[in-house]
């Protein structure tokens, strides 16, 4: 069995790591972002680690739990590694979302071999199959969500 | 009216033209790639110009349809623009389908070149 591409080692221990602090303590994400980093959370822009993790922790849930369906890496030209993450994310459980994330991680040049968090993009998609004036608008203000509405064939 | 970012300008630019060029004749995407782009398409890699050309033009639909519904654009540590696209797409007479696509995009010779491109289809285990 042949080892996996470095690039594909470093994603996959990051993005664990990631998942695992962000659904038990979100406050510890801190240490992943620099002061260059940006965070583009729902269309929204935050700069500097401080931005970020103030975002971060005030997201107004407090049970998450993230389940990870594919996820990709690839190097890039100048030495970083890019990750992407498409999964499902069950909030309060109240309704399965699919989410989104795409990290790039730069290398932190001034603590050796700790890879930093630089960019990161979140979008989720609720998926609704049956849309219902009740808990469509209610959900979008409460998770302040993008929605994707699926078209089934047949109605 | 105050002027968008440039990163996003240069990002919006780019993923209109992709998906215009996709959607009416994928051999014209040649362009955008160079040899060392790399693609990851579904989980599986494609390294260089050729071989990413090759696996585009092999796709087996003969209609194909976008629908953007976000896309997100961030400046990178050495002048890169990340550009992430959240949609919905068509082929053929399938069902309409969610795709999730990011791009990395450098300048070269004054060019916008996409040196990352990384696709996958919204597809889970829903029903639970």
């Amino acid at each position: 069995m042949g080892d996996k591409p470095i690039w594909e080692q470093i994603g996959s221990s990051f993005v664990q790591h990631y998942y695992q602090l962000f659904d038990t303590d979100r406050t510890q994400l801190g240490a992943i972002y620099i002061d260059a980093s940006c965070l583009t959370w729902e269309g929204q822009q935050f700069q500097g680690k401080a931005a970020i993790v103030e975002k971060l922790s005030s997201l107004p849930f407090t049970k998450i739990a993230h389940s990870i369906t594919a996820q990709d890496h690839q190097p890039t030209p100048d030495s970083c590694i890019l990750s992407m993450v498409v999964g499902q994310l069950k909030v309060r459980g109240l309704v399965d979302c699919q989410y989104w994330n795409m990290h790039n991680l730069l290398k932190n040049v001034s603590v050796q071999n700790c890879w930093s968090l630089y960019t990161h993009v979140e979008r989720a998609c609720i998926l609704i199959f049956e849309l219902n004036a009740d808990n469509f608008s209610g959900l979008t203000d409460m998770l302040g969500l993008y929605v994707s509405v699926w078209i089934t064939p047949g109605g | 009216m105050a002027e968008k970012p440039v990163w996003e300008q240069i990002g919006t630019s780019f993923v209109q033209h992709y998906y215009l060029q996709f959607d009416t004749n994928r051999a014209n995407l040649a362009d955008i790639y160079t040899d060392s782009s790399c693609l990851t398409w579904e989980g599986q890699g494609f390294q260089g110009k050729a071989a990413i050309m090759g696996k585009l033009s092999s796709l087996p639909f003969k209609t194909i349809e976008h629908s953007i519904t976000a896309q997100d654009h961030q400046p990178t540590p050495d002048s890169c623009v990340l550009s992430m696209v959240v949609g919905q797409l068509k082929a053929d007479e399938d069902p309409v389908m969610g795709f999730h696509q990011m791009f990395l995009l450098k300048n070269i010779d004054n060019k916008w070149v996409c040196t990352n491109d990384v696709f996958r289809l919204a597809l889970h285990n829903f029903g639970q």
